[in-house]
C-alpha cells in the first residue's frame, strides 16, 4: 500500500494501480471516455488528465495511465487542468458536434461552443471497442486502420469479418454510441462507423423465436466443447 | 431487441453499491434488481427507500448493505422525501454551500408503497417536476408482512388476504396499471424492466437517472416466497412474464411508447402461471379470461408503440 494525496485528501492505494483507480475508489470524480476497468488503459481521450507534483515539479499526466507512488501529490481540479480539459473537449466537440454523449460531457465541463472547424463524426477513435474485442471477447475482429487524419475504426480491409461473432460488446461499450446494433426479424445488424455486417439468427426449435446469432453459438460450442445440438432451444425452452 | 449476451455481462462494473450479506430470501428477484440498479446508478447517488422488503432486508441494525447515502422513510412519503432532498441539494448548490455537481436522487419502494399507500406523494412529486428517479419494485403483494394483497396483485392470485377456496378464486380485481398512471403525468421518462433482462434494466435505470425531470421505472421482481414458486426459477419466471405478454417491457419517452422486446408470437399465459403455487387453483375458464385480457392489453400497447413510430 502507498499513501498519496488527491485534492488534499490522503488516499491509500495498492501499488501498481493508477491515479484514476485510486480517485474512483475515494469517490473523486475525474471525467473519462476511453477508460474501462476490464481492459488495459490506453490514454486516448486525454480527458482524465490531472496535475502531479513530485520532487517539486508539477506536470500534467493522464491519470488512467499514471501509477500511484508514495508521497505523490495530485490535483484533479485546477485552472491549468480545467483549461486543458476544455481545449480537449472543444476538439472532441468539433469532431462530433451532433453526438449526444459528447454534447452532454461538454456542457458538464462548461464548453458551449467550439472554435474549430466542424466535422460530422460519431467515433472518437478511443479504441475501447478494439480493446474489448481483443481482451474480453478474444477474437480481434475490429481494429484501428490507417494513420494520422485517415485513422478509422474498421474490420480488416473494410470487409465482413470472418472471426466476428456478433456479440455486440463493441456496441455496448462505445462511449459515444457510434456503433449501431439491432435485431430485425431473423437478422442482426451491426453498423460500425465505416462498414457493417449482418448475422443470421438461430430460431428456437420449440417456441420459434429468434434468439442468438448462429456464428456466436457455433463459437461457444467450439470453445466450451459442447454437443452440436446444445443450443437448439432458447434459454427459456431448455429444461 | 437488445439481445446482448455472453461477453457484455463481463463489461458491467464489478463495484457493488448494494453489498452482499443482506437478509433477502433465497431466489429474491427484488434484491437482484436493487443490486443491478445500484450498479447502474453509481456512487453519486442518494437513495430513499420506503418501508418494505428492501428496507428490512438491507438494514438490520447494526449492519447495512448500502454503500451510498441512504435514508429510510415511511410507506406514504417516499417521493415527498426524495423531492425534499432534491430541492435541498439544489438550493445548497445555488447558495454555494456545496460545489455544483450532479447528484442523482432515487426513491425506491415496493408495489404497496407505490400503487397503494405512496401514490399521493408520488403523484405530487411527478406533477411538481422534481429531478429524481422513482423505482418501483413490484412483487405483486405486501410480501414482508406476510403476503397480503395489494392493488398490484394480479387477478386470480391467492394471497393471505385474498385466499383461494371453495367460493373465492383469489384476487378478484385486475392489477393496477401503475406505469400508465405515471405516464399520464406527462413526465419525460417511464419504463418497465425486469431483472431477468439485466442489461436492459441497467440501461433503463441509467437513462432514467440521466433524464432531467422526474423518471419512473417499474420493475417486476419475482418473489419465490410469496408466489409459491421454486427458488431457482426466479430468472425464468421473469422472462416468461415478458414472453407471455403479462409484463411487457416498454419505454415511454415524452409520451412516445416503444416496445423493447417484441416477440413474433406470445407464449400462452399458462407457461408463466403453471410454475407458481399462487395460481394453481385456477380453473380453465379463469385462465382463458386472463389470457384474453393479457392479449387485449398487449395489442393495445402494441398499437400505442406503432403510433409512437409514426
Amino acid at each position: 500500500m502507498v499513501t498519496l494525496t488527491i485534492d488534499g485528501r490522503e488516499v491509500q492505494a495498492e501499488e501498481g494501480t493508477t491515479i484514476l483507480e485510486a480517485a474512483r475508489e475515494s469517490n473523486i470524480y475525474i471525467p473519462t471516455l476511453c477508460y474501462h476497468e476490464e481492459v488495459t488503459p490506453y490514454g486516448a481521450c486525454r480527458l482524465c488528465l490531472v496535475e502531479v507534483a513530485r520532487n517539486g515539479r508539477e506536470k500534467l499526466v493522464a491519470s488512467c495511465l499514471y501509477e500511484v507512488a508514495e508521497g505523490l501529490r495530485v490535483k484533479t481540479n485546477s485552472e491549468r487542468i480545467a483549461s486543458n480539459r476544455k481545449m480537449i473537449m472543444e476538439l472532441l466537440l468539433a469532431r462530433c458536434p451532433n453526438n449526444k454523449a459528447i454534447q452532454d460531457l461538454a456542457r458538464q465541463l462548461g464548453v458551449e461552443k467550439t472554435s474549430f472547424k466542424l466535422e460530422d463524426k460519431q467515433c472518437i477513435l478511443c479504441a475501447l471497442c478494439v480493446r474489448v474485442c481483443q481482451e474480453v471477447v478474444g477474437v480481434s475482429a475490429i481494429s484501428l486502420v490507417n494513420r494520422g487524419v485517415d485513422r478509422q475504426m474498421a474490420t480488416p480491409f473494410y470487409e465482413p469479418s470472418d472471426v466476428c461473432i456478433g456479440c455486440g460488446a463493441c456496441a455496448y461499450v462505445c462511449p459515444t454510441g457510434a456503433i449501431g446494433f439491432e435485431d430485425v426479424g431473423d437478422t442482426r445488424y451491426i453498423h460500425w462507423p465505416n462498414n457493417k455486417m449482418e448475422f443470421k439468427l438461430r430460431k428456437c426449435k420449440t417456441c420459434g423465436n429468434y434468439w442468438a446469432p448462429e456464428k456466436q453459438l457455433d463459437y461457444i460450442i467450439k470453445k466450451a466443447n459442447l454437443s452440436p445440438d446444445a443450443f437448439d432451444n432458447c434459454p427459456d425452452c431448455r429444461d | 431487441m437488445e439481445n446482448y449476451s455472453v461477453y457484455v455481462p463481463r463489461l458491467v462494473t464489478k463495484r457493488e453499491n448494494f453489498a452482499p450479506g443482506h437478509r433477502a430470501c433465497i431466489g429474491c428477484g427484488e434484491a437482484l434488481a436493487v443490486r443491478l440498479a445500484c450498479k447502474a446508478l453509481g456512487q453519486k447517488t442518494i437513495i430513499v427507500t420506503a418501508t418494505g422488503c428492501i428496507e428490512i432486508i438491507s438494514s438490520q441494525l447494526p449492519y447495512t448493505s448500502w454503500r451510498v447515502p441512504w435514508i429510510h422513510t415511511l410507506f406514504e412519503n417516499t417521493a415527498a422525501v426524495a423531492s425534499g432532498i432534491e430541492s435541498g441539494l439544489k438550493i445548497l448548490m445555488k447558495k454555494g454551500r456545496i460545489a455544483q455537481q450532479e447528484i442523482t436522487v432515487v426513491a425506491m419502494a415496493g408495489d404497496g408503497g407505490t400503487s397503494d399507500i405512496g401514490i399521493q406523494a408520488l403523484s405530487g412529486a411527478l406533477e411538481r417536476g422534481h429531478n429524481f428517479l422513482y423505482l418501483c419494485f413490484d412483487n405483486e403483494a405486501y410480501m414482508n408482512t406476510g403476503i397480503q394483497r395489494s392493488s398490484a396483485t394480479p387477478f386470480g392470485a391467492s394471497t393471505t388476504t385474498s385466499p383461494a377456496g371453495k367460493v373465492s378464486i383469489g384476487q378478484v380485481t385486475w392489477k393496477k396499471n401503475m406505469p400508465a398512471i405515471a405516464a399520464a403525468h406527462n413526465i419525460p421518462y417511464v419504463a418497465t424492466a425486469c431483472p431477468s433482462y439485466p442489461i436492459d434494466l441497467m440501461a433503463k435505470v441509467e437513462k432514467g437517472a440521466a433524464t432531467p425531470g422526474p423518471a419512473y421505472v417499474h420493475i417486476l421482481s419475482v418473489c419465490p416466497t410469496g408466489w409459491r414458486c421454486a427458488t431457482d426459477l426466479t430468472i425464468r419466471i421473469g422472462r416468461l412474464a415478458v414472453e407471455t405478454g403479462i409484463f411487457p417491457l416498454y419505454e415511454v419517452e415524452n409520451g412516445k411508447y416503444r416496445l423493447n422486446f417484441d416477440f413474433p408470437k406470445l407464449r400462452p399465459v399458462t407457461d408463466y402461471m403453471k410454475l407458481q403455487g399462487r395460481f394453481r387453483h385456477l380453473s380453465e375458464d379463469v385462465i382463458n379470461k386472463i389470457q384474453q385480457r393479457v392479449s387485449a392489453e398487449y395489442a393495445e400497447l402494441k398499437e400505442k408503440a406503432s403510433e409512437g413510430k409514426g
